[in-house]
């Protein structure tokens, strides 16, 4: 750690304190997930369904029960800042009740939203006494951009050699057999050219969006390859890994500017917004890995691993000063993919997808639990007959077609399964359209399980 | 996939596209009514009854009045009548204005619960007829249609609300110079008490007239009832400074310098109190936090 974030530290928790004192608590929650894991839709329901129990209306029973039935209001607060764009709950929401309604696009940029929660004192003077107020701080971001995060501590070298390793196996290396030519034909003294740097990074770049668009893997680092964000395809983005024995001018370009993209992603994405953590959610499309085949099921489980290691796997001053997460919740979204007596099951499993996160958290001190919710809930139970056997579904309307159907979702373990079980190959689990919504959200928006996920989190804390 | 069947959709047989799903989830959230608290109570009852004794015999007496006036001629007949029809009528002003300045202060009620459950549409509605009660030589607050609920809240808080709570509490600070005057000066501390309670009332009152309510007997008696509610809460904040305040003025020694004048800048800062308490019950929106 070194002085200047140790610094940083001592000050957020004398601020903390301080905030604590006089009832003015800020708990700053990490929602973190891999690409598509549904982070946008996540903060979405959780501030409409906030704001209406704010106005008394009964959306997160398990989080109010939690709170002693002691929230009084619930208020999105100012920005406090002007440079990071304000997540828009409205304008997702008007979305997702328009007709036809969009899921919101694949998410490009940072934004941000402070909820606050004011509830009535614990005491049995608590009437009387002012009521505490609870910052929620919230942040949005491109997933891809998390799995930067392991990369913190990696130099280019080591990190080539993985790449390299990890682009030879299974179906990756389908995906990457173009950019593995270009590697391989590159002579050992490539000299220092722009035009191979670009070309090396356009076919890196479109080797691992195939590995993530046609085979549903994840772990794919560097993030800004497949999500540049604003600032678009900068030079900053053009290296590549390139093997231990290229020693020229070109593998030494590749080097800087992998330094400097780190440092980059340090300075503008880790260091602002991923340094101290009260609480952590960690979502995860579980079922969207299951269904992508063994190789993507176990890929997502090793990026967990990855990312939980650096976010939760705080060191001893970092607990001491306040700044890991004191409970990490794990969630497998789109559980109303699902049907109901199946859900338990997809938690479990998500149990040992995520056992190595697990292990960091708690081994950094962290409270860790497992969850199954849809921040929105598209679906309703239903039964299909398969074969001549009834088997338990749900039933949507599809977001393209407009017609209702029945999906069966096939068998979700309740652990890893063996290897007969993916023999049954690849299935894309169809997009539904939202059921009907306020678009003004003063009823919140139907979930299932968030209310329960909310109250572990940080029910304590209200 | 051991033994069970293979992932599938099978989609319906109707043709056309299909009604989103609907939960019923409005209705299954909405909140749980309160309670109606519509019923009279006992001490209520027995007041109308007493009320409607009184005027309901007070009227058949003057119209046997009148009547027997008549039989002794036409000219003190119309004589008796209009005294009668004077006195009643004023009598039924009063009562009109009573309802009148006690139903405004419901009408603040319904505005928060629009604004609580987010209807814009009920809380424009509200806004545009209690800003006609205001007083005049207040600003206008122009058209409010399609504005959304944040920027009208912001909007009625920045052109009235705040300007309001100044004045209210400019009138606070004028009714603490005169209670700490009265009360540093007075001779009794029985009289004290009684200055500081109809000084308190009124005050009360001037608040609620500069938030466009004119409260009479009624109306101040339900104001006064909210206001002791709300200065629990506005109150609550400054128990701590109070008490310091009173340690501080009561010491001996500053008992030794102000004499009398401790109690009375206790008495005085509870009327700024007071006005603060007496805009939040009558503020139409909430505070802004």
């Amino acid at each position: 750690m070194d002085p200047l974030a140790l610094l940083r530290g001592v000050l957020g928790t004398a601020e903390d304190a301080a905030r604590a004192l006089i009832g003015r608590e800020r708990l700053r929650l990490a929602v973190t997930g891999l690409s598509r894991a549904g982070k946008t839709v996540f903060l979405t329901s959780l501030i409409a369904n906030l704001l209406a129990a704010g106005r008394g209306a009964r959306t997160l029973p398990a989080l109010s029960e939690a709170a002693g039935g002691r929230i009084r209001r619930v208020f999105v607060v100012p920005a406090d800042t002007e440079t990071v764009p304000r997540f828009d709950p409205e304008a997702h929401l008007a979305a997702l009740a328009a007709d036809p309604p969009r899921w919101p696009e694949r998410t490009e940029d940072f934004s941000t939203l402070a909820i606050a929660l004011d509830v009535q004192r614990r005491t049995s003077l608590g009437g009387l006494l002012p009521e505490r107020r609870v910052t929620l701080d919230l942040i949005d971001y491109p997933g891809e951009w998390l799995l930067d995060l392991p990369l913190l501590g990696t130099g280019y070298a080591a990190w080539s050699a993985e790449t390299l390793a990890r682009l030879e196996r299974g179906s990756r290396a389908a995906a990457a057999a173009a950019f593995l030519d270009f590697v391989k034909g590159l002579p050992p003294e490539a000299p220092a050219e722009d035009a191979l740097a670009r070309r090396g990074y356009a076919l890196y770049r479109d080797a691992l969006r195939a590995c993530r668009d046609t085979h549903g893997l994840r772990f794919l680092q560097p993030g800004r390859f497949l999500n540049p964000g604003p600032r678009g395809e900068a030079p900053l983005l053009w290296f590549f890994p390139l093997p231990a024995t290229a020693r020229g001018g070109l593998a030494a370009l590749c080097a800087r500017r992998y330094a400097a993209y780190l440092e980059d992603q340090r300075a503008t994405f880790l260091d602002p917004f991923f340094t101290r953590f009260h609480r952590q959610v960690v979502l995860v499309d579980v079922l969207g890995a299951l269904h992508a085949g063994q190789e993507a099921f176990e890929d997502t489980a090793e990026a967990l691993a990855a990312i939980a290691g650096v976010i939760s796997g705080a060191t001893r001053v970092e607990r001491l000063l306040g700044a890991a997460p004191t409970r990490v919740a794990f969630a497998a979204t789109k559980a109303d993919h699902v049907p109901s007596r199946a859900r338990d099951a997809l938690a479990a499993l998500l149990a040992h997808l995520a056992q190595g996160a697990r292990g960091r958290a708690e081994a950094s001190g962290a409270a860790t639990a497992f969850h199954a919710l849809a921040a929105i809930r598209c679906t309703e139970d239903a039964v299909a007959t398969l074969e001549g056997q009834n088997v338990a579904a749900v039933r949507g309307v599809l977001l393209q077609e407009g017609r209702a159907a029945t999906i069966y979702p096939g068998e979700v373990p309740m652990r890893p399964p063996d290897p007969a079980f993916w023999q049954a190959g690849f299935f894309r689990m169809p997009e539904f359209r939202p059921p009907r919504l306020d678009p003004s959200g003063a009823a919140g928006v139907p979930h299932l399980g968030l209310d329960a996920l909310l109250a572990w989190l940080f029910g304590d804390a209200l | 996939m051991s033994g069970a069947p293979p992932p599938r959709i099978i989609l319906d047989e109707a043709p056309g596209p299909a009604r989103r799903l609907d939960f019923g989830w409005d209705q299954a959230v909405a909140p749980a009514a309160p309670p109606s608290g519509r019923g009279w109570s006992s001490l209520a009852l027995a007041a109308a009854g007493a009320g409607v004794l009184i005027l309901g015999f007070a009227l058949l007496d003057a119209a046997n009045f009148v009547a027997a006036q008549f039989a002794r001629g036409t000219a003190p007949g119309l004589v008796t009548l209009a005294v009668a029809a004077a006195g009643f009528g004023l009598l039924g002003v009063a009562l009109l204005r009573e309802a009148r300045g006690y139903l405004a202060l419901r009408g603040v009620d319904r505005a928060r619960a629009a604004h609580a459950r987010g209807d814009v549409a009920a809380l424009r509605r509200e806004i545009a007829a209690w800003a006609e009660r205001l007083p005049p030589g207040r600003v206008s607050l122009g058209a409010l249609d399609e504005m959304p609920m944040d920027a009208l809240s912001a909007l009625v808080e920045a052109k009235l609300l705040a300007p309001l709570a100044q004045e209210a509490a400019a009138l606070g600070r004028a009714a603490a110079l005169q209670a700490f005057a009265v009360t540093a000066v007075s001779p009794s501390p029985g009289l004290d008490a009684a200055i500081f309670a109809w000084r308190g009332v009124r005050l009360v009152r001037q608040v609620a007239a500069l938030h466009g309510l004119r409260p009479g007997l009624a109306g101040t008696l339900a104001l006064l009832k909210r206001v002791a509610v709300d200065a629990g809460a506005v109150a609550a904040t400054d128990v701590a400074v109070d008490a310091v305040v009173r340690g501080l003025l009561s010491s001996p020694l500053a008992e030794h310098v102000a004499g009398e004048a401790a109690a009375a800048a206790v008495a005085a800062r509870r009327m700024i109190l007071l006005a603060r308490a007496a805009d939040e019950a009558c503020r139409i929106l909430p505070r802004p936090r």
